[in-house]
């Protein structure tokens, strides 16, 4: 049932699309791959730059994720109830930025299957195409198998010369790095670190292992996220170090965002002050010091928390 | 505490790959997608059957008694791939329908080689080609006089020295090659990938003449009174003068034609992978009766005392009469059926996609016997 549902509407589309595609881009299986990506990242555009400014978003507060992993570094969930305070007041979901991944999650099935059945790879899988095939298009029966040459590569096998995983996994590095940031916490910043390399690595090695129009099909998207992260999060990011983004577009509004929290803190911090607490001050005094000796930038941490045991006499844990 | 939390994430991650992969493969890997698994039809002699199983073996039995007559003959596997699973099978898949003289049998394998077993011993005799492989064998071998022949996905077609295995000539098409050719004379008939159907010398493989379709050729052809009988995926079935090439007639179906077509009194009964056995005048190619059998039909149809006996992949066995017009159904084997079917003394032999043989009855439908190839 579930089989048959997939195929209706996911397999037997893409498959005839990429025949019909096929037939009008020369007979050329690799372009009509590249014209799938370039639709399918078309159609996925709107979750993508939701996720890329939910991205630049979760960078700018970095800072103040720091701060709060000093601050509450021993109370794992008073530390999760302040981390998830910031991200709703910040309008960011960091679950979004997983989205994009997921949906293209059944894309790189049906492909892998659409390939493995026009290019005649599995006679079983070749027979049983037939069954998918359009009759309203009647010249999609004749059109396959599909060839399998695409520049030096046989579309229907893993690259032998090897560039193609030397290529998804650059690309992949490339789009990362873009998006990584220097986090302040030492230990979040082995994380990105790791992070940045692991993936690289994988999609390289599952490239060794698969088709090369499934490989085709990461690589060009690579490059297509590539070029969006550039025009959205307005230039290098990551990789290059002292470049300052500049805010573009819709960014401003997760900025203003930002900026209001912070703006809502200082204010509530300034207010208390106003009221003369001066009970557990000195505590507050010597956080804020070493705090802002992590943060030099115009951040002044949230004192809310400090302010509020400080009224107890209690120092927070 | 940065290992734990690090370790933590590295997992994460490595579960999240471990989805992309096997959500790639799994699908594509179950064991009717993504392997290739082979459907060799039976090739009957007088007193044994020879097929090639699921697990690469050349298989001989006993017709009377259901027993080996020789340990199955196991073939060595190509290298295996990774998650792809386009070759990480152990197994040599085998898709032809042996071809069994008196004294050899000659077996084709998706690892790209060809066998020659001694049919009394199960003893190698020649294996071709000696060192490497050749490009995936889908089509079965035909001898016939001292050469056996075949095609292989490299788009060449091979006519071997049927008792050495020494090349004697090779043709070269443009496409892959996964029919089994077919002899008729001195005239060799093969479809190709690139959509033509070659008829060759079958001294030295030079090329009598071509028939251009508009579609892939993977049906073998049928050779009958002077006309040569062709499927192709273009939906077309073509009645071509054996002389010169020339087009007779053609007839529309709705989907590829995949097998041989069957002639019998005058009437050419083609099946397609449509669903349907289309029975048609041999003369003109006029239309007398479609048969819906609801099911593709990619096995050929075989004629077994006077009926003709077709095979559809949801695994049912249907007799055909035209006159009366008479679809019936003999058998349902549930299992699915893509190899071709045998018959001898009545009796219809089928080899299913579970790696059974059965032994069916022409007549009732009875199931004589059945036998499990797979080893325990």
């Amino acid at each position: 049932m579930v089989g048959e549902i997939w195929d209706l509407i996911i397999l037997s589309p893409m498959i005839n699309i990429l025949i019909v595609v096929s037939s009008a881009l020369f007979n050329n299986f690799g372009l009509s791959i590249i014209v799938l990506t370039i639709i399918v990242r078309g159609i996925t555009t709107p979750l993508t730059l939701k996720q890329l400014r939910s991205t630049k978003a979760l960078q700018e507060l970095q800072p103040k994720m720091a701060e709060l992993h000093q601050k509450y570094g021993k109370d794992k969930q008073k530390l999760a109830q302040e981390q998830m305070r910031m991200y709703k007041e910040s309008g960011v979901n960091p679950a979004g930025c997983l989205l994009p991944m997921l949906i293209q999650l059944p894309i790189w099935i049906s492909l892998f299957q659409s390939i493995i059945r026009v290019l005649a790879i599995v006679p079983e899988d070749f027979l049983k195409l037939s069954g998918h095939l359009y009759s309203a298009w009647p010249q999609v029966f004749s059109l396959v198998p599909l060839n399998s040459r695409f520049l030096w590569l046989d579309l229907a096998v893993p690259d032998r010369f090897l560039l193609l995983p030397i290529l998804v996994g650059g690309t992949m590095w490339l789009q990362q790095k873009m998006v990584t940031s220097k986090a302040g916490d030492p230990k979040q910043q082995a994380q990105s670190q790791m992070m940045l390399w692991i993936m690289p690595l994988m999609f390289a090695f599952l490239t060794l292992q698969f088709p090369s129009g499934l490989a085709l099909y990461w690589v060009v998207s690579n490059v297509i996220s590539i070029g969006m992260q550039y025009f959205i999060t307005g230039g290098w990011g990551g990789l290059v170090a002292q470049g300052v983004a500049k805010p573009m577009g819709r960014d401003k509004k997760y900025l203003k965002r930002i900026t209001r929290v912070e703006q809502k803190e200082a204010d509530y911090t300034a207010s208390e002050s106003d009221i003369g607490v001066d009970i557990g001050a000195d505590i507050a005094e010597a956080d804020m010091k070493q705090t802002k000796s992590m943060t030099p930038d115009r951040y002044q941490p949230s004192l809310r928390a400090v302010k509020r045991h400080s009224k107890k006499g209690k120092r927070p844990r | 505490m940065l290992k734990k939390r690090t370790m933590g994430k590295v997992l994460l991650l490595a579960v999240l790959l471990l989805v992309i992969a096997g959500g790639l493969a799994i699908p594509s890997c179950s064991p009717a997608k993504g392997i290739p698994r082979g459907w060799s039809g039976v090739s009957v002699s007088d007193d044994a059957l020879f097929l090639g199983s699921m697990e690469g073996k050349l298989v001989a039995v006993d017709k009377s008694t259901q027993q080996r007559l020789w340990p199955d003959v196991p073939f060595k596997k190509k290298q295996s791939g990774g998650f792809g699973c386009t070759q990480g099978t152990d197994a040599v898949a085998i898709y032809g329908t042996p071809a069994v003289t008196s004294e050899l049998v000659y077996i084709t394998g998706y690892n790209g080689k060809m066998y020659a077993v001694n049919a009394e011993t199960g003893a190698l005799r020649w294996v071709y080609p000696r060192e490497d492989e050749l490009e995936p064998i889908v089509g079965g071998p035909v001898v016939a006089g001292d050469k056996v022949y075949f095609g292989s996905s490299d788009g060449r077609l091979y006519a071997l020295d049927a008792a050495t295995g020494d090349e004697v000539w090779i043709f070269e098409s443009e496409g892959k090659i996964w029919g089994t050719p077919a002899v008729n004379g001195e005239t060799l008939y093969i479809g190709s990938f690139d959509q033509k159907l070659y008829a060759l010398n079958v001294t030295d493989g030079s090329p009598k003449w071509q028939f251009e379709t508009e579609g892939a050729i993977v049906a073998t052809p049928l050779v009958y009174d002077d006309t040569v009988y062709v499927g192709s995926f273009d939906r077309y079935l073509y009645a071509l003068s054996e002389a010169d090439g020339s087009l007779r007639w053609k007839y529309q179906g709705s989907n590829w034609f995949w097998s041989r077509p069957l002639a019998d009194e005058g009437i050419i009964y083609a099946g397609s992978v449509d669903g349907k056995v289309y029975a048609l005048k041999a003369k003109n190619g006029e239309m007398v009766v479609v048969f819906d059998m609801e099911s593709p039909v990619s096995s050929s149809p075989i004629l077994v005392a006077g009926n003709v006996i077709v095979a559809v992949e949801a695994g049912q066995i249907y007799s055909l009469n035209i006159n009366p017009r008479q679809k019936k159904q003999l058998v349902n084997l549930e299992d699915e059926i893509f190899a071709s079917l045998a018959a001898s003394d009545d009796v219809i032999y089928i080899h299913s996609a579970d790696d059974v043989v059965y032994a069916v009855d022409a007549r009732s439908g009875a199931i004589l016997w059945s036998l499990e190839l797979e080893s325990e």
